[in-house]
């Protein structure tokens, strides 16, 4: 990946095991949502927030902005858990795409980019880590052994789209390639990951 | 654009890097398309993934400012056969009315998003105006997709063969002062005029009918009300 893909300094890992994480079926707690459990919400919200609000803060890059983006999206996830359907993928893949569209969306509708950048000197600072997000990391190596296996066209074109919410059309401009070369290697891509990670639906 | 073309845009939208316009004809096209649905569906999940790579612990805050409005937040009802929920026909009728207007809203990038996306949810049938046939051009199976930006501007034109018409669209174009911007569509060396927008207008969407065999599209600047012929062309789009 390029000089803003992840590295051992940007993500904080923590050697601290997720100790005493707790076993909760993401998909079962939805389902407890959807009629209304606030308890099975507040859950389901540990499960997710650090990977939601992590991935906003990411796309976005400003914490405040992310702040209020993950708060929408979470009480989207609310909002909208009886549309969940377990048949077209997990509980948490749904939610964090709720929040990565709500991410992509805002950066989109902010005409300045430059904009975006000025704001990562000024605010980009550490956070706390505990053991959701230690768990999380830990799922990530296998992730990052995936990408490894990847061309590097092709983890450039999935970092611009997915961690910055290009379009691929932007992707194609800021790797100079044809615009449908950058379309075939982002689904390739996403194949290849999809079988190093042994992801399948239904 | 083919069906096979659309279908290698599966990568694209499952990392949300599709303008407003191609996510509504590529989620057309997998209404249509089982195996898209679920290539799609892996592809997203694996998506999601990646996001295990940025967990960050969100403030303390977070978690009872989101607890506090959750609890005073009304869920949707589940889906039920008849799928038209208040909250869609609302948003459909805003996005018909935007339609109507000749006019996508420039700037109004995540609103679009949303009332767009909303093509896939069928809308009422007795709607058989000019709106229901933008959608149906947009929604088309065989609908090719030819974009391109224009000094900042986006112009995307969506060409269905089967149904013989196109839908145009024209968003945040520099503003043309006095003039007014043309549309054209070139049938081999001949250009025709398919529209001129209203004198400084700087973004629209049109329906555009008999475009089968149209070559490119083209936009002009031109005095107000348009010319004859192409003046000062300031962008032009294969359509082969």
């Amino acid at each position: 990946m390029n000089a803003r893909s992840p590295n051992p300094g940007e993500r904080r890992l923590t050697s601290v095991p997720p100790d005493g994480a707790v076993a909760v079926d993401p998909n079962d707690l939805l389902r407890r949502v959807a009629r209304g459990d606030e308890a099975a919400f507040a859950a389901f919200y540990d499960h997710v927030a650090a990977r939601v609000y992590g991935l906003v803060r990411r796309v976005l890059r400003d914490p405040a902005q992310a702040e209020e983006v993950a708060q929408e999206a979470l009480v989207e996830t609310w909002r909208t858990a009886s549309r969940f359907d377990p048949a077209k993928g997990s509980a948490t893949g749904w939610a964090l795409t709720i929040a990565h569209r709500r991410a992509v969306d805002r950066v989109r509708s902010e005409q300045a980019s430059s904009d975006r950048m000025r704001r990562v000197a000024v605010t980009d600072v550490p956070f706390d880590s505990v053991a959701e997000e230690a768990a999380a990391q830990i799922e990530y190596q296998q992730v990052r052994r995936c990408l490894g296996g990847l061309t590097a066209l092709q983890r450039e074109a999935i970092d611009l789209a997915y961690y910055q919410g290009h379009t691929y059309r932007e992707v194609a401009e800021l790797l100079d390639t044809a615009l449908p070369t950058v379309k075939t290697r982002m689904r390739d891509a996403l194949i290849r990951l999809r079988d190093c990670l042994g992801v399948s639906i239904g | 654009m083919t069906n096979v073309d659309i279908h290698t845009l599966a990568g694209a939208y499952a990392l949300d890097a599709l303008d407003d316009i191609e996510r509504a004809a590529f989620t057309r096209h997998m209404a249509d398309c089982e195996s898209c649905t679920t290539e799609v569906a892996e592809l997203r999940e694996t998506t999601t993934r990646l996001a295990a790579a940025s967990a960050v612990t969100p403030p303390a805050r977070l978690r009872a400012q989101v607890l506090e409005q959750v609890s005073r937040t009304r869920q949707l009802s589940p889906p039920v056969p008849a799928p038209r929920t208040t909250a869609t026909a609302s948003r459909s009728r805003r996005w018909l009315a935007a339609a109507a207007a000749g006019v996508l809203i420039a700037g109004g990038a995540a609103g679009a998003t949303y009332a767009i996306q909303d093509h896939r949810v069928r809308v009422a049938q007795s709607q058989a105006s000019e709106s229901e046939q933008i959608k149906q051009v947009l929604g088309a199976s065989d609908a090719k997709v030819a974009s391109g930006q224009i000094d900042g501007g986006n112009v995307v034109v969506v060409t269905s063969a089967a149904l013989d018409k196109s839908v145009v669209v024209v968003k945040s174009l520099p503003t043309p002062g006095s003039q007014a911007y043309q549309l054209w569509m070139a049938f081999g060396g001949e250009a025709r005029s398919i529209g001129v927008l209203p004198a400084g207008a700087s973004s629209a969407i049109r329906l555009i009918p008999d475009t089968n065999g149209a070559s490119a599209f083209m936009i002009s600047r031109e005095p107000p009300g348009g010319s004859a012929t192409p003046t000062t062309v300031v962008g032009q789009l294969t359509m082969a």
